[in-house]
């Protein structure tokens, strides 16, 4: 059987660009100095009401703003509990995701029900072709051989992702705001006392991953499978999280490691094709997760090292 | 802040943590009820609220239910290991979140055991929910090195583990060890002898492992309370530079705490299915240990109350399946009110301006005792 074939390469975009749009969010986050690690919750939640409003609306684009909207509420909720109430970040993100597991069947049963008359648990039927996020062919790129069949015809989104991985370092190293961002990261006294707004800077943050994290949630039920079904973000949340570290919360970097866990998925649907178990199959990005984290702590201590030994 | 003032303040704080969630939980059976005007709404919310709440343990007809509090007791038997488990680990501020996963494995080494093993009259359960508990501290073991001895995130990697574990067991269950005769995944039944016996014969599988549980919690505190180690574990989550400079040994603190997390989850698996099944057939994650957070979390991280916490979530779980079927409300609720109550308990700074008046009261009533007895040595 031939793996590297261009359908391959192209199936690793696609996979790649929900974790890497929370990878962006876990990057900024990480940045301000919060660990974010209700991404997985957000993303479920916005996945959720972005499909519902799309078929609401009869319209895509109503929808991917909605589920931008619910994502960027639910971080500012999430910034209220952890920087007003002083709640432990890491506390309030598994809320966040305990509400995206058990909450969002509840919610969908419960809108359904009063909706249209019959409780749903999934909104698969509800979306679609005409409300799937569009794909785009890029004239001229599309022609050329094996490249534009790998390059071309991706979802908008995935475009946009990779463009915002741009405006991520734009953000970040580029603007007023962005170095208000890491400044506040780093050490949030500092910062205070030059006169910057610690706690509105955090909100800032949070929210920009929230809205990110929004639109990953809209690609997963409105472009990677048509329509919101329970726990179909499955750690990408998490995974997003891995790729930040693994990239050593840089942007370029963390999105080559979203990319890697792109590579290792779509790998394991090429191998499950071939008849292996599905349960052997589907492991192999969390697997992936914990062995590149490790490989990335070997190689910062070995850094560190180096740089102790050049001091001495 | 005396003594009084500050029970006073945390039993307030816990009522209107939970007082926020039954609302929470209304306004949301509110919005999804049946009636065509407001009013009729209210009272089929209220209908279902009031169901959700007294259901777990009276009947319609307002008479004491003995088998739905039993239901509710063996409900408590998983997460009363799992939160003990979250308490230990979040003591020492490790936050991992692989006592869903641990669950899960101890369940099932559990069960191979009980199956398979050939050991004599009640050893048998001992040794089966031994060796579950010892498989899933043995996978703790791997969050706990790599953030003792590397630094990496133990809750990435404890999550990580929980998908891997889960997809791991659901291969073995398919490919060797399922009872190919039945339509459903599961094993063949555990030998007779590894059955936990019931307290109660009543259908609620209200087995003596909730002793068990209750047993665990008395050594859990003691261990936390009462020796070094547990004093180890809860400085470093209070002040982890503390405990390295006096001298004890933050790596294996973190280490031990975690291994032990896993162990207690294992344990609650083991004795979950023991108790409750005669065969293994678990095929996702149970969500037990998600429960155990909120428990740990409700507990403050104290042994101690674990049980309380445990029995509140039971019931209000039993409640809400209670309500599913009784009314149209869908039982996921429960995910929803765990989330509120939870993070109002987590919020340090919920409620502290009612807590800045107690201390500010205290402090005067003290300033008040001290002027009079200045007035008196006069």
């Amino acid at each position: 059987m031939r793996i590297l074939t261009t359908d391959f390469f192209f199936s690793i975009f696609r996979i790649a660009t929900p974790i890497l749009l929370a990878t962006l969010a876990a990057v900024i986050g990480e940045k301000g100095g919060i660990s974010n690690i209700g991404l997985e919750g957000i993303m479920m939640m916005s996945a959720l009401f972005g499909s519902l409003s799309a078929f609401w609306s009869k319209s895509w684009v109503i929808g991917l703003l909605a589920a931008m909207a619910v994502g960027l509420g639910e971080a500012l909720l999430m910034g209220v509990f952890a920087f007003k109430l002083k709640t432990d970040i890491i506390l309030v993100g598994t809320a966040v995701n305990m509400i995206g597991s058990g909450g969002t069947i509840f919610l969908v049963k419960t809108i359904t029900n009063v909706t249209m008359g019959s409780a749903l648990t999934s909104t698969t039927s509800l979306i679609t072709k005409e409300l799937q996020i569009p794909s785009i062919h890029i004239p001229l790129i599309q022609d050329i051989p094996v490249l534009g069949k790998i390059i071309s015809g991706h979802s908008l989104l995935t475009y946009l992702a990779f463009l915002l991985v741009w405006l991520t370092i734009v953000l970040l190293y580029k603007t007023p705001l962005g170095m208000n961002i890491r400044s506040v990261g780093e050490n949030p006294n500092a910062a205070s006392s030059v006169g910057v707004s610690v706690s509105k800077i955090r909100f800032i943050t949070i929210g920009i991953g929230g809205i990110l994290a929004g639109m990953g949630g809209a690609y997963m039920s409105m472009y990677y499978a048509m329509g919101w079904s329970l726990d179909m973000v499955a750690g990408r949340g998490f995974i997003a999280l891995a790729a930040q570290s693994m990239g050593g919360g840089e942007p370029v970097g963390s999105m080559l490691a979203a990319l890697v866990f792109g590579f290792a998925q779509a790998l394991g649907i090429k191998v499950s094709a071939t008849g292996v178990d599905s349960n052997l199959v589907a492991p192999i990005p969390y697997i992936v997760t914990i062995l590149s984290l490790v490989v990335f702590a070997l190689n910062q201590r070995r850094k560190e090292r180096k740089r102790y030994r050049g001091a001495a | 802040m005396s003594r009084k003032n500050r029970t006073k303040f945390s039993i307030i704080r816990g009522a209107a943590a939970l007082g926020i969630g039954l609302l929470v939980a209304f306004l949301l059976i509110f919005f999804g009820s049946e009636g065509s005007t407001v009013g009729e709404k209210f009272s089929s919310a209220l209908d279902a609220l009031r169901e959700m709440l007294i259901s777990p343990l009276f009947r319609k007809d307002g008479s004491f239910s003995l088998k739905n509090l039993s239901d509710v007791l063996a409900g408590m038997i998983p997460i009363l290991f799992t939160g003990l488990a979250t308490c230990i680990m979040f003591a020492a501020n490790q936050f991992n979140l692989g006592a869903e996963g641990g669950i899960m494995l101890g369940a099932f080494v559990t069960s191979l055991v009980a199956i398979y093993v050939p050991v004599p009259g009640p050893l048998l359960i001992i040794v089966a929910v031994l060796a579950g508990a010892i498989a899933s501290a043995a996978v703790m073991l791997i969050p706990a090195v790599l953030k003792a001895k590397l630094g990496v995130s133990e809750m990435v990697n404890s999550l990580m583990l929980n998908y891997v574990i889960m997809y791991f067991l659901n291969y073995l269950m398919k490919s060797f060890l399922a009872d190919t005769s039945k339509g459903i995944t599961q094993t063949f039944p555990f030998q007779d002898n590894a059955l936990i016996p019931q307290m109660i014969n009543n259908g609620s599988r209200l087995s003596w492992g909730f002793v068990a549980g209750l047993i665990m919690v008395v050594l859990s505190w003691f261990f936390m309370y009462r020796t070094k180690w547990g004093y180890g574990i809860r400085m470093t989550g209070i002040n982890q530079p503390f405990v390295m400079y006096s001298g004890m040994n933050v790596a294996m603190i973190i280490i031990l705490c975690q291994v032990l997390g896993g162990l207690l989850a294992g344990m609650g698996g083991g004795i979950e299915v023991l108790g409750r099944y005669n065969v293994y057939n678990w095929s996702a994650l149970p969500g037990y240990g998600w429960t155990g957070i909120t428990v740990a979390i409700l507990a403050g991280n104290n042994p101690l109350y674990v049980p309380l916490a445990a029995f509140f979530m039971s019931y209000l779980t039993k409640g809400c399946t209670l309500m599913s079927t009784n009314t149209d409300v869908p039982a996921q609720l429960i995910s929803i009110i765990q989330a509120v109550i939870f993070i109002f308990f987590a919020a340090q700074q919920f409620l502290s301006g009612y807590r800045q008046k107690l201390v500010v009261q205290s402090a005067k009533e003290e300033m008040a005792e001290n002027n009079a007895g200045k007035e008196a040595l006069r």
